[in-house]
């Protein structure tokens, strides 16, 4: 590797009460995969916002191929060749993949010339290895064709320096496989790749160089040769977490939850196992494999419509999520912001929503005071990081909020307890303490149903995994029989390369 | 105590706060341009001309904080007080057509409210319906004529003070403005209601009975509409098929001008108080003052405009502020201690 393409030098940045950045040195090179990682709250949201001119640092620069640079505004960004692609990828649903790929090109003259817009993406495209038809409208890619998309567009604009903030977060572990080979391809064109990532597995596979951020400062910077995952950990929190994850193995209580022939038309099909008190079931399988679905029939959300359940020894029919709350069904919602808090309202009121009726006076008034004795318990049992019970939940951190949806569930004592991607998008620490907490759960006695896309965090957390895919249950895996190939091989279904072939086409979802 | 402090020093910085100082602007001129607005008599009787629509707007502050609206409220009081005067002319008892008008209302509110919460129809296109169809209902009953003679106990009640200088609709008023604040800050009721307005699904998600809510705002809506209907009936001693007929505009405007967000899970009822007692003195101020009732109505107009404009106006202010803050207090804690 030769000169660094892009160079930040004692970078600093502050926000009132905030030291966001200290002295931050970092070095791009061309060709190279470099992963950056650190807790919610490191900086890395800072530092990429200072790469791409949304913020400018108080102190320190920032060279581009030896030059210094100033970076005002995203476009100048852009202008020099640096693009970042996110999470949640930004696409126009309703143009097509090739008006998508050239949306903020002006040069183009007057007139569309479609045919060769066509070609160009298609050329782009290919490049990337991607088959995908430039003529599809967006809607309805797949989360990882539409990165596709976003790439490509980056591509399109002469990229350099390319920016990926956490853009495995909402794919399946098959999507990731052909988003690592996008990546690849980048690299051997020499590209310079920025890496932002939570799940370090990954980020060991692709990454060339890793560098951990804390609390604004760069702790480490190594090659990827030579570091290890509990050394990584360790940067990243500050101390050494002798026991990543938490779940012992608990004696089997009685039977809790029988499902037989649960079946949605359309949705998910002949769907049985059983649950014991004191039994962590994981839930696995890709994206699509309607996991969420069978939670939510169990939920009473969307009620199945063939099949029964049996409750604590009786047959029950679920209509709706309070019916299944008065039976002790809790369901923590993988979609925090959307359907699990009320983002302008204080954790407190988050925390007793579904249990409101126990705060009420005889005449139906609050009892403010016994609701925020609840909220501050919850908050130091999980170590919720708030001003106070008071604050508005919308303004802490991922991980927290995430804590305050499982406060929510937790105190309504249920005794099924569904988790749909609890650990997704938190920093490392809070991860754990979700783990330590879900095994002292099912220590005290809950079924717990754990849904969750982190393959190594179902299996060191279940009892068994139920592995779904399409909506058919594939099996049910003993902790004995479940290894990372056996859960992938059930959860891809037997036709392994037809299914690897037909997801690389970017097909709808 | 410095905790306690906390909201009320919050509640000052609110739309709370320019709603009390618009209200201190309204009767600083008031009692300047307009003779005889401190008189005890003037004081009531702002009131009692608008009290049928603040009566209602109570009602509707709930609704439209639960993210919904209510458009036929003016079309229900007009059909409880045409069904009222049509039933007694027919020969039924006063009573019993006060309370089989009171009883329509109910059902006018059920009726909206089926729809809204088990059909999961728009409140605005269900409503919009009722205001149409019950207005309609009202006009078969009285026709084009004008239906007056109640009892003289009716009309007593509609129009004499009963407590003091005070009217019973007044005092309908009084009580209901404090249930209603009592029921939307102080109770679980309220709470939902907030949680509603902001996120149907994150209650339903929680267990929260989203349709018995939503039910029971409309059903409510339905019967205190009716009874401002006939407390409007009473009080002008005769009903026509346009009774009440456009009321709704004038509720609606109280309530967002009270701070109350079009989209819901927003606003409090002492900002549709405040609001309510801007629009009644700025109306009372001007008619003692001699401008028309279409100069006062532009006048509101502009009002409601700028309560969406200020607060806008305010955020930008202070992000301005805040900027500047912010670009100076960084040199000062840059320079002098620059590490080397």
């Amino acid at each position: 590797m030769s000169a660094p393409i892009l160079e930040l030098r004692g970078i600093t940045k502050s926000f009132p009460g905030v030291q966001a950045l200290e002295d931050v040195d970092f070095r791009l090179y061309p060709g190279e995969v470099h992963a950056l990682i650190g807790e919610n709250g490191a900086g890395k949201s800072t530092l990429i916002k200072i790469m791409t001119g949304v913020y400018q640092p108080d102190r320190g620069e920032i060279r581009l191929e030896g030059r210094p640079v100033h970076i005002h505004n995203s476009q100048e960004a852009q202008a020099l060749g640096i693009a970042a692609i996110y999470q949640e990828p930004m696409v126009f649903p309703d143009l097509n993949v090739a008006e998508n790929i050239f949306i903020s090109h002006q040069d183009r003259g007057r007139w569309v010339r479609w045919g060769k817009m066509y070609a160009d993406a298609e050329a782009i495209l290919g490049q990337l290895d991607v088959r995908l038809d430039v003529r599809q409208p967006a809607r309805g890619l797949t989360l990882a064709a539409q990165q596709a998309v976003e790439i490509a567009k980056a591509i399109s604009l002469k990229v350099r320096v390319l920016i990926m903030d956490e853009p495995t977060a909402s794919l399946s572990a098959h999507e990731v496989e052909q988003l690592f080979q996008i990546v690849r391809r980048l690299r051997c064109q020499g590209v310079a790749i920025l890496f932002i990532g939570h799940r370090l597995e990954e980020v060991m596979r692709i990454a060339d160089r890793i560098t951990v951020l804390r609390d604004g400062r760069l702790i480490s910077s190594a090659p990827r040769e030579q570091v290890t995952v509990e050394g990584v950990i360790r940067d990243m929190v500050g101390r050494t977490i002798e026991e990543f994850f938490a779940k012992k193995t608990v004696a089997r209580g009685d039977l809790l939850l029988s499902v037989r022939g649960l079946s949605k038309a359309g949705v998910f099909h002949d769907i049985h196992f059983d649950l014991y008190c004191g039994e962590v079931l994981g839930f696995a399988g890709l994206i699509g494999a309607r996991r969420t679905d069978v939670a939510l029939a169990l939920f009473g959300v969307e009620p199945a419509d063939a099949g029964q359940i049996w409750f604590a020894g009786r047959e029950v029919v679920i209509r709706s999520p309070a019916e299944a709350q008065r039976l002790g069904i809790a369901y923590a919602t993988e979609d925090r912001r959307k359907l699990g808090l009320i983002t302008p309202m204080s954790v407190a009121a988050n925390i007793t929503l579904p249990t409101l009726p126990r705060y009420l006076s005889r005449l139906g008034l609050l009892r403010r005071r016994e609701e925020a004795a609840v909220a501050e318990d919850f908050r130091r049992r999980l170590s919720i990081r708030t001003p106070s019970v008071r604050t508005e939940v919308g303004k802490l951190s991922g991980g927290n909020q995430q804590k305050v949806v499982l406060s929510k569930w937790l105190n309504a004592q249920p005794r099924l307890l569904i988790l749909d991607e609890p650990t997704r998008g938190i920093d490392v620490r809070t991860k754990a303490e979700v783990h330590h907490m879900i095994g002292e759960l099912a220590a005290q006695g809950l079924g717990i149903i754990l849904i969750s896309s982190d393959l190594p965090e179902v299996l060191a957390m279940s009892d068994r995994i139920l592995v779904m895919r399409e909506g058919r249950q594939m099996g049910i895996f003993s902790r004995a029989e479940a290894t990372q190939e056996s859960i992938m091989t059930a959860a891809m279904g037997q036709n392994r390369v037809a299914e690897a072939a037909a997801m690389a086409e970017g097909g709808r979802s | 105590m410095r905790n306690r402090l906390a909201p009320l020093v919050d509640a000052l910085k609110s739309w709370e706060a320019v709603l009390v100082l618009i209200l201190l602007a309204v009767i600083a001129v008031n009692s300047r341009i307009a003779p005889g607005y401190f008189s005890v008599g003037n004081q009531v009787n702002l009131f009692v001309l608008s009290i049928e629509k603040i009566i209602v707007a109570l009602v509707m502050t709930l609704i439209i904080i639960n993210a919904e609206i209510d458009l036929s409220v003016a079309s229900v009081m007009g059909l409880a007080a045409c069904l009222m005067a049509y039933l007694y002319a027919n020969g039924v008892p006063m009573p019993a057509a006060l309370l089989i008008a009171l009883l329509t209302g109910l059902l006018a509110g059920l009726w909206n409210g089926f729809w809204v919460s088990y059909v999961r129809l728009p409140s605005l296109v269900v409503t919009l319906a009722g205001l149409i169809g019950f207005r309609g209902l009202a006009l078969v009953f009285v026709e084009d004529r004008s239906i007056g003679n109640f009892p003289e106990w009716l009309n007593r009640l509609g129009q004499r003070p009963l407590v003091g200088p005070f009217p019973l609709a007044l005092l309908v008023f009084f009580v209901g403005a404090i249930l209603t604040v009592i029921i939307l800050h102080f109770s679980g009721f309220g709470r939902l209601v907030y949680v509603i307005g902001n996120s149907a699904e994150v209650a339903r998600y929680s267990g929260v009975q989203v349709r018995r809510i939503k039910m029971t705002l409309f059903t409510v809506s339905g019967v205190v509409a009716a009874l401002a209907g006939l407390l409007y009936a009473a009080r002008l001693g005769a009903v026509r098929g346009s009774t009440a007929q456009g009321f709704e505009l004038d509720i609606i405007t109280m309530v967002l001008l009270g701070g109350v967000s079009i989209f819901g899970g927003s606003g409090t009822l002492w900002g549709v108080l405040l609001s309510i007692l801007i629009i009644l003195n700025l109306r009372n101020g001007m008619g003692l003052a001699g401008f028309s009732a279409h100069v006062q109505t532009g006048v509101i107009g502009f009002l409601l405009i700028l309560s969406v404009l200020i607060p806008n106006l305010a955020a930008a202010v202070r992000e301005r502020l805040r900027l500047r803050r912010l670009a100076r207090g960084e040199r000062l804690a840059t320079t002098p201690e620059t590490p080397v």
